[in-house]
């Protein structure tokens, strides 16, 4: 470590998320990993400093969200791989802020007893096991094998627009062959997102194809890939554009789709 | 995976929370092990603060919502991340929801470029808003009365810096004034709010 540069400066800024990212990450790298006694206190103050931050937020008039936000956020969760706790990564929460410095520190009883309780829960470990499966190692989320990469970020933002559009509307409807199918949309975008849980895998050789069903003359036309987790859930914004009244449908085809529809679908969604 | 789990042994008994502020973090806890009614009720009660503050800083509705989207679906991944020692549930929210609203702040720069030149104007009434609820009303001239105890470039800069969402060079820029006076501004600006605000740890 530098020891010449004073570090302590930067708190209240650091506090406040107004360092620029180098000199966070410098910053941060400092309370991680400086012995001095002056950094202890440079921690302490920290926490203190985030804690202010945090009253200058809850002096801002509340605003509730639209109805429609909480129905998208909804039903991204089972989408949504947990984390399981304990791990450390340093850049994929919150508490890469104030939380993360006092680590280190020597805990009080209450504070053992507290931590023991929260860390060691039966339950907790059980669904350790299952988080398991969205494995996450050196900030790097992996769900469902597959790594969030653009695409997944893209489809997130789009589906986060359909829900917050304000004629976002949904309608739900089981699947053939069991589990049940979500279909979000939004005239005024001209879009629409299909979230599906408990969907039976399918054989490496077969894909679920996405389909817009004109309601006007019936044609159906490929809309997207849909390809779900073994756990059976998944959603997909569906390409191209929706036309206002057309159904969406889901089909079984050859991998990686087809031209045409060439099997019944297994559930079929109008939009209204 | 989980290697952290201290190493101590006492750990049989449950832990009873009886705190009057233990709700959320209770719900948390829920939330932490995939209990989506509890998220829906977290939700509920924190988002109208959440949505508050990201509209305040990023103004754009649509905008907005996206981001309170990204906070809460970083709540349900990261809440068995949370730790009850360091603060409250909702301390642990809001510090999330400003950070992501300051990253999408910076992500979109043009509209930053616009801003430093229009921030200068509205910073006296960066934290003047007039809110309805007591609490609210409350909080937001105990804040305002903490802040009036600051000196001029300190009240501008953390002003700045939280409602505006501008790093410690554009506050530079924006005020004239020297980085590094930037920072030490801030920091003693920051440390005269704890104490004007009865802030320990």
């Amino acid at each position: 470590m530098t020891a010449a540069k004073d570090f302590s400066i930067l708190s209240g800024s650091y506090a406040l998320h107004a360092l620029g990212p180098e000199e966070r990450a410098e910053f941060e790298q400092h309370l991680r990993e400086s012995a001095l006694q002056e950094t202890e206190q440079t921690r302490n103050e920290v926490t203190e400093l985030s804690d202010t931050a945090v009253l200058l937020g809850l002096a801002i008039a509340p605003v509730t969200p639209s109805p429609a936000l909480k129905v998208g956020i909804m039903a991204k969760l089972s989408s949504t791989p947990q984390l399981p706790p304990g791990s450390v990564s340093s850049n994929q929460s919150a508490d890469a802020t104030s939380r993360r410095p006092l680590d280190d520190a020597a805990p009080g009883p209450a504070e053992r007893k507290a931590r023991a309780a929260w860390f060691l829960r039966p339950v907790t470990a059980l669904a350790c096991a299952a988080a398991a499966v969205a494995l996450i190692i050196g900030g790097g989320v992996i769900v469902n094998n597959v790594s969030v990469d653009s695409f997944e970020q893209a489809q997130a933002d789009q589906l986060a627009a359909i829900s917050a559009a304000d004629d976002a509307q949904r309608r739900v409807s089981p699947i053939e062959g069991g589990g049940t199918a979500t279909l979000v949309w939004s005239n005024e975008l001209g879009t629409s997102a299909l979230v599906v849980a408990g969907i039976a895998s399918l054989p490496a050789d077969r894909s679920y194809q996405l389909w817009y069903i004109d309601a006007g003359d019936g044609v159906a036309r490929p809309a997207g890939i849909f390809s779900t987790a073994a756990t059976g859930v998944g959603s997909r914004v569906l390409d191209g554009s929706m036309g206002a009244g057309d159904a969406v449908g889901l089909t079984v085809e050859p991998a990686g789709g087809s031209a045409t529809p060439s099997t019944s679908p297994i559930v079929v969604i109008e939009s209204a | 995976m989980p290697e952290s789990v201290p190493g101590e042994s006492d750990v049989s008994e449950n832990f009873q929370d009886s705190s009057p502020t233990s709700r959320q973090q209770r719900l948390l806890e829920r939330v932490s092990i995939g209990d989506q009614a509890a998220f829906s009720e977290l939700y509920d009660e924190v988002s109208p603060r959440v949505f508050g503050l990201v509209k305040r800083l990023l103004v754009d509705h649509s905008q907005s919502e996206e981001v309170t989207q990204e906070i809460f679906l970083e709540i349900w991944q990261s809440a068995s991340r949370f730790d009850p020692n360091k603060g409250g549930a909702s301390t642990w929210i809001l510090t999330m929801a400003h950070r992501r609203a300051v990253d999408r702040v910076r992500a979109s720069q043009s509209s930053r470029d616009r801003d430093i030149r229009i921030g200068i104007r509205d910073r006296d009434s960066e934290y003047d808003h007039v809110s309805e609820s007591v609490e609210v009303k409350f909080e937001h001239e105990r804040v305002e009365r903490a802040m009036e105890r600051l000196t001029e470039l300190q009240r501008q800069a953390i002003t700045l810096s939280y409602y505006g969402g501008y790093t410690n060079s554009e506050v530079s820029e924006m005020l004239s004034v020297p980085i590094g006076t930037i920072k030490t501004r801030i920091r003693d600006g920051m440390i005269r709010l704890r104490d004007e605000l009865d802030v320990t740890s």
